[in-house]
């Protein structure tokens, strides 16, 4: 059975009197463990697609089937329960909380889940840190980090309660092309090491050669959908 | 757990604007306190100088003669028998009594007249029951069947008289006929009590009772107690002992007189005190919330999107204020602690601060009052500014944590 279900998702935004269509019927399956794109140009409706299989906003009609919940029919307090245990976000701005260290900052998301004691937190928190590249920056601030360091602080946060699903917005369009390649291969080298279904949106052609899976998405409606051999991404 | 630390955080991290708001409710508290303290010690001040000086703890008084006591007039009057002694002796507690026979007279130093309350005393009773003793600024008491007075030193001033003049008090006696009495001053008086100090003329009782033709009879019997929060309880028992000698004796305590009765209206202020308090630290509160969670949108929309429910960031921000409230009570409580201190041992001289009298407020006060220590207020106020300042909190951080975070993680 496929993790997340699409069918004739449609989203319209209201300004006053004009009606904006941001997705215009999208039917879409991804599976347990897939590597996805979301490729398309600005305004074409990829925020919209993720934001809404996220649990963070509603389709005006069609329906989402997410871990085998209709999300429709969901509450928003189940609809913030789902993101909580599986569901892990990735944005384009990082989102850190300035306050926190990068530690806690990742902290943060494990401790919402309620699920491990202090000891086994601090192995999984330092663990991820590691495994993102982040050995020896536990204690910074998001502004003691780079634009790259602070992504993977999020990419970090993001997988540390070991989520079914991370949905990543253009997480690398504020990162330059070498930090961005290096942040893709974090992604990559997670979604293979856990199994976590990653989809990720972005812009740039070149950020595309990562994914297993491409979906191309043009006036909100998904013009193209192909998947690839196995990549292999050297480190 | 972790949303405390957070919250913790949160509180530092605008170090300038946490603090100011904190002052902003230490003021509050501050201002408060010092009332609070000022009232406190108007009222110890005037509870001390009209039992001290005028009421003493009870009065054992006819009936019929408290309902209009005002008019100082010379029927029910009363005759003290050894039944009525008795009476007052068999209660412990009670520590000395004294009669008085109250009149009103028209003062008179041969030029000009002012009106004023004739006392008859036997001094060495009266002397016991109030702290006259010590406040002779000229002469001296007189004895029994001395053609003697003392009164005030600024009734003597208003009349510029002194020690050894004469003057004449022109009285209506029981029978309704004019009669004067000429005695020679004896002593003067300062107090901290307006009314000893300029409306009072004392004079030995018995040539009171004879210049009014009223017999053996006095007015009052004035009576000090060990402890003055068992006057009520004392009234109501020699009451009973009293009414087996004469049935239209009553007694009553310092609490039932109208002087008192401004310390209501002070209460009233605090209250109005609190309110403003109340207004103060809310408003410092409300708008502190709504901009940490205006410069906060994006954090608070990325909170949501990691799953956090609405309550949880509201706890983030009612636990900020909140301590906000803690801050600025401690420091509201220490300023407090060191005003009171201060003007506790230097008092504070309103009428040489406003040029104000106190008395013409209708407060029996002269001269400086003493700030009163009142730990309960204290208690109170820091309680209540710590409350204010997480109830406060509550709707912004609602408004706050309710805004949809597509918007706020987008700027949309
Ligand atoms: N809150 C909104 N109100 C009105 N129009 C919106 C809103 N959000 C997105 N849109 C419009 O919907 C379309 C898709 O936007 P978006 O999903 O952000 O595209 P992308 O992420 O691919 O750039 C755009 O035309 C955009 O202007
Ligand atoms: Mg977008």
């Amino acid at each position: 059975m496929a993790l997340l279900e699409l069918k004739g998702v449609r989203k319209i935004y209201r300004q006053g009197q004009i009606e904006v269509p941001a997705l215009r019927g999208v039917d879409l399956q991804v599976d347990e463990g897939e590597f996805t794109t979301v490729f398309g140009p600005s305004g074409s409706g990829k925020t919209t697609m993720l934001n809404m299989i996220g649990c963070l906003d509603k389709p005006s009609s069609g329906t989402i089937i997410f871990n085998g919940k209709e999300l429709n029919e969901l509450s928003k307090k189940d609809l913030a329960m789902i993101r909580r245990f599986n569901i892990g976000f990735i944005f384009q701005s990082y989102n850190l909380i300035p306050v926190l260290t990068a530690y806690e900052n990742v902290e943060f998301a494990i401790r919402l889940i309620n699920k491990y004691d202090n000891k086994e937190i601090r192995e999984r928190v330092l663990k991820i840190l590691a495994a993102v590249g982040l050995e020896g920056m536990e204690n910074r601030r998001p502004h003691e980090l780079s634009g790259g360091q602070k992504q993977r602080v999020a990419i970090a946060r993001a997988l540390v309660k070991e989520p079914k699903l991370v949905l990543a917005d253009e997480p690398t369009a504020n990162l330059d092309s070498k930090t961005s390649e290096e942040v893709l291969k974090v992604m990559v080298k997670m979604n293979k090491e856990l199994g976590t279904t990653f989809i990720f949106s972005t812009h740039d052609p070149l950020v595309m050669d990562y994914a297993r899976r491409m979906l191309e998405i043009r006036d909100g409606l998904i013009a193209e959908d192909r998947r690839r051999e196995e990549i292999n991404v050297s480190d | 757990m972790f949303l405390t630390k957070l919250a913790i955080k949160n509180l530092v991290r605008h170090r300038n604007r946490s603090i100011f708001t904190s002052i902003i409710i230490a003021m509050a508290i501050l201002i408060y306190i010092f009332f609070d303290s000022l009232i406190g010690g108007m009222s110890e001040l005037s509870y001390e100088t009209i039992i001290d000086y005028e009421s003493a703890h009870l009065q054992i008084v006819d009936k019929n003669y408290w309902e209009a006591k005002d008019e100082l007039a010379l029927d029910n009057l009363f005759t003290i028998d050894e039944r009525v002694l008795e009476g007052v002796k068999n209660l412990t507690g009670i520590l000395a009594g004294s009669r008085e026979l109250n009149f009103s007279a028209l003062l008179s130093n041969g030029i000009d007249n002012l009106p004023v309350m004739g006392k008859g005393i036997i001094p060495e009773e009266y002397l016991k029951v109030f702290a006259l003793e010590k406040q002779f600024v000229e002469g001296d008491i007189f004895q029994p069947g001395d053609y003697k007075a003392v009164l005030g030193k600024r009734l003597a001033e208003l009349l510029d008289l002194g020690v050894g003049d004469y003057i004449t008090l022109l009285v209506k006696d029981n029978n309704n006929t004019f009669n004067t009495i000429d005695v020679e001053i004896a002593g003067l008086l300062h107090t901290s009590n307006p009314n000893v100090n300029q409306n009072i003329v004392y004079l030995p009782l018995d040539l009171a009772q004879q210049a009014l033709s009223v017999g053996e009879q006095v007015s009052k019997i004035l009576i000090r107690i060990e402890n003055k929060d068992q006057a009520s309880r004392l009234a109501e028992e020699l009451g009973l002992n009293l009414i087996k000698a004469n049935s239209n004796l009553a007694v009553y305590s310092w609490e039932e007189l109208e002087a008192f009765s401004f310390l209501g209206a002070a209460v009233l202020e605090k209250q109005v005190i609190l309110a403003i308090i109340l207004v103060i630290a809310a408003i410092a509160i409300i708008n502190t919330v709504i901009l940490a969670a205006l410069e906060r949108l994006e954090e608070i929309g990325m909170m949501k999107a990691m799953g956090l429910q609405n309550r949880e960031i509201v706890y983030t921000f009612v636990l900020e204020s909140t301590g906000i409230g803690i801050i600025g009570g401690i420091i509201g409580i220490v300023l407090g602690i060191i005003t009171i201190w201060f003007l506790s041992v230097y008092g504070m001289d309103f009428e040489a601060l406003y040029g104000v009298d106190m008395a013409s407020f209708g407060l029996p006060i002269l001269g400086k009052i003493y700030a009163a220590w009142n730990p309960a207020a204290f208690i109170e106020v820091f309680v209540f500014g710590v409350l204010v300042s997480l109830l406060a909190s509550i709707l912004p951080a609602y408004w706050a944590a309710d805004k949809d975070p597509v918007e706020s993680i987008y700027h949309r």
